[in-house]
């Protein structure tokens, strides 16, 4: 191949020609495997096995192993004496694009295949472009075909790089997946590259250069050039760049907090057992706008402020939504809604909103448009809360049975809860099933 | 087997079901007749129901629900909400033991809508839900009510043409439930 590429008169446009062709067939044959998992959604055990079998094609490949199988298959050869070399090679790009109709290099190819199955889309189109990129690098950059082929040491090399981009390509969809960032911890809060979370039973972190520092208080919340916290009915408002406070003052039954450069926002228990959203402008602290009513204890969310803007859901028997309340105007304006999935704690950054939404069949972390048009898309998803039953009872047949989900759903105990959004990375807690009845927070990133 | 007798006289489809296996004894073709039996009970997705008319959508599978309605768990008939979870009498959602789930700060999640399969049905299949008549059957070793959820439809939920079965007044059924009692039979 190395020396049909050379003998092209235009070698650039060959060599050009040769590689867009590569990736044209290993973007075809990959994005249908992809696509298959789209639809069949092979699930976690599917997921898993593929990752142990590229575990061991990437050991395999480091061992210099034999690839089994192995097809004994060429390009067809003729073509290079019957077309113009620019088509032949285009032509032969697209063959060895697909990585199925010629000889295997290395044993990690054969594991791409469930590998890109269980990823789905868009996963498996960057796993064709990387495979293109790896068949077409020897073939554009060695000058040499004989020299190659002779020096058995050049092969393991490249099969060696081969299993290393496996396994990196393994940890990288891993770590680009969720990166956890605390074990015991949630509620976040972020503003630039800080963020804050509650840690139970400890109290509030802030996160701020790769370093943790322990804060005085509880339910910590950034905004703009400041941090709150509250330790009982105690609430600070500091700098968030020196932590010095600001002002300090006591709200009886103060829950959950939102602070930005302007306004002070909170979640407050009241007397009757209720809660509600309140809050006031720093420019006069004794005037407090009342923002959602007195409701029962759960149904209304954590508030998150952005400017003059507070978000927060509403969650009951009745349905959930996520709202808008203008502090400036005192204007509320219902975001998203649903009567039969819940939408759940919001938080936005400029014209982005991201959200909470469970449903019957599965559990999503959303990030889309605040004023609803367009579905966003699913930054991180969990299985549902819920399993199904087989749909008709035992001994009797499907017929007209209906199930809720399209695919068997395989539930999960643990839930997407609260979330804080950066102009990078989107964070959401996620709650792990725990004594009592008492959930336990760990808290994950995820990169927008 | 005083109820099964009184259950299934009190409907057409136990007298059909007895005449054919009447004719069929006639005939002598018992055998025949045991296997139509068998056949005829497993012939459909839940015990008591002979018809093909599917099931009405509901949270977890099988449409089997309260006496108002609203959808339980079939495998042990615990009330779950409109995303399938157990909930408790309040309608709040629980774990495997019953206690109610909280948040880390200790305030309950919040309880999702549980609505009434037929409403939810006519819901999003834009007709008003009626419950009309039902029948009865022993399953289990407990009386079974079996629910049609009607409406004025042209199709059913399975997308042919829809049946009259125990819908009055020009209604058909859209879908089908059940009912479980505690009545022994």
């Amino acid at each position: 191949m190395v020396g049909t590429v050379r003998a092209a008169r235009h070698r650039a446009t060959a060599r050009a020609g040769f590689a867009v062709a590569l990736a044209v067939g290993a973007v075809a044959i990959f994005g249908a495997l992809g696509l298959i998992g789209e639809l069949v959604d092979p699930g976690r055990w599917f997921l898993i096995g593929s990752a142990v079998v590229a575990g061991a094609a990437a050991l395999a490949d480091l061992a210099g192993l034999r690839v089994r199988p192995q097809l004994h298959l060429q390009v067809p050869e003729p073509w290079r004496r019957t077309m113009p070399l620019p088509r032949a090679l285009f032509l032969y790009g697209l063959l060895l694009g697909t990585g199925l109709t010629t000889f295997v290099p290395a044993v990690a190819a054969w594991a791409l295949l469930p590998l890109t199955v269980a990823v789905g889309l868009p996963g498996a189109i960057a796993i064709g472009l990387s495979f293109a990129a790896g068949r077409a690098a020897p073939v554009l950059l060695v000058r040499d075909e004989a020299a190659l082929a002779e020096r058995p040491h050049g092969l393991r090399a490249m099969r060696v790089l081969a299993a290393a981009s496996l396994v990196l390509a393994l940890a990288a969809g891993e770590a680009q997946a969720a990166t956890k960032v605390a074990l015991r911890g949630g509620d976040p809060s972020a503003a630039g590259t800080d963020l804050v979370w509650q840690q139970p039973g400890v109290g509030g972190v802030l996160l701020r250069d790769g370093g943790q520092t322990q804060l005085p208080g509880n339910d910590p919340a950034l905004g703009g050039t400041r941090i709150a916290w509250h330790d009982g009915d105690e609430v600070t408002v500091a700098d968030s760049g020196t932590l010095q406070p600001v002002l300090q003052l006591a709200i009886p039954g103060v829950e959950k907090l939102a602070v930005s450069d302007t306004w002070f926002v909170y979640r407050v228990g009241l007397a009757n057992g209720k809660e509600q959203l309140r809050g006031f402008a720093f420019a006069d602290p004794t005037r407090t706008t009342t923002i959602s009513a007195a409701l029962k204890r759960g149904a209304l969310g954590r508030p998150s402020l952005s400017a003059d803007t507070v978000l927060y859901h509403v969650a009951g028997p009745a349905g959930s939504a996520l709202f808008l309340f203008d502090l400036a105007t005192s204007r509320r304006l219902r975001l998203r809604s649903s009567a039969q999935s819940q939408v759940l704690n919001p938080d936005r950054v400029g014209s982005k909103l991201l959200y909470v939404r469970l449903s019957r069949c599965d559990q999503e972390l959303r990030l889309g448009p605040l004023d609803g048009n367009g579905a966003g898309r699913v930054l991180y998803k969990l299985p549902p809360l819920a399993g199904q039953d087989a749909g008709h009872e035992p001994g009797h047949t499907r017929q007209g049975e209906h199930l809720p989900c399209g695919r068997p759903p395989k539930p999960t105990s643990r839930m997407l809860w609260t979330t804080a959004l950066s102009g990078t990375t989107a964070y959401v807690t996620v709650l792990r099933p725990g004594s009592g009845g008492v959930m336990t927070p760990s808290l994950l990133a995820i990169s927008r | 087997m005083l109820s099964e007798a009184v259950a299934e006289s009190s409907s057409r489809r136990g007298f059909l079901a007895r005449a054919g296996k009447f004719l069929l004894a006639v005939s002598g073709t018992g055998v025949v007749a045991a296997a139509l039996r068998a056949q005829q009970a497993e012939a459909f997705h839940f015990c008591g129901h002979i018809y093909t008319t599917g099931s009405c959508p509901h949270p977890t599978g099988l449409p089997r629900i309260d006496r108002a309605g609203f959808p339980l768990r079939a495998s042990d008939g615990q009330p779950v909400d409109d995303l399938g979870r157990p909930i408790n009498s309040k309608g709040q959602p629980v774990d495997a033991r019953g206690h109610v789930l909280l948040d880390p700060d200790g305030t309950p999640l919040p309880s999702a809508p549980r609505t009434p399969i037929c409403e939810a049905a006519a819901k999003a299949h834009r007709f008003k839900a009626y419950h009309d008549g039902s029948w009865y059957r022993c399953c289990g070793g407990h009386i079974r009510r079996l629910m049609d959820c009607c409406g004025y439809v042209r199709n059913r939920i399975n997308g042919d043409a829809a049946l009259t079965g125990y819908c009055y007044h020009g209604r058909r059924v859209f879908c089908v439930m059940y009912y479980d009692s505690k009545i022994k039979c």
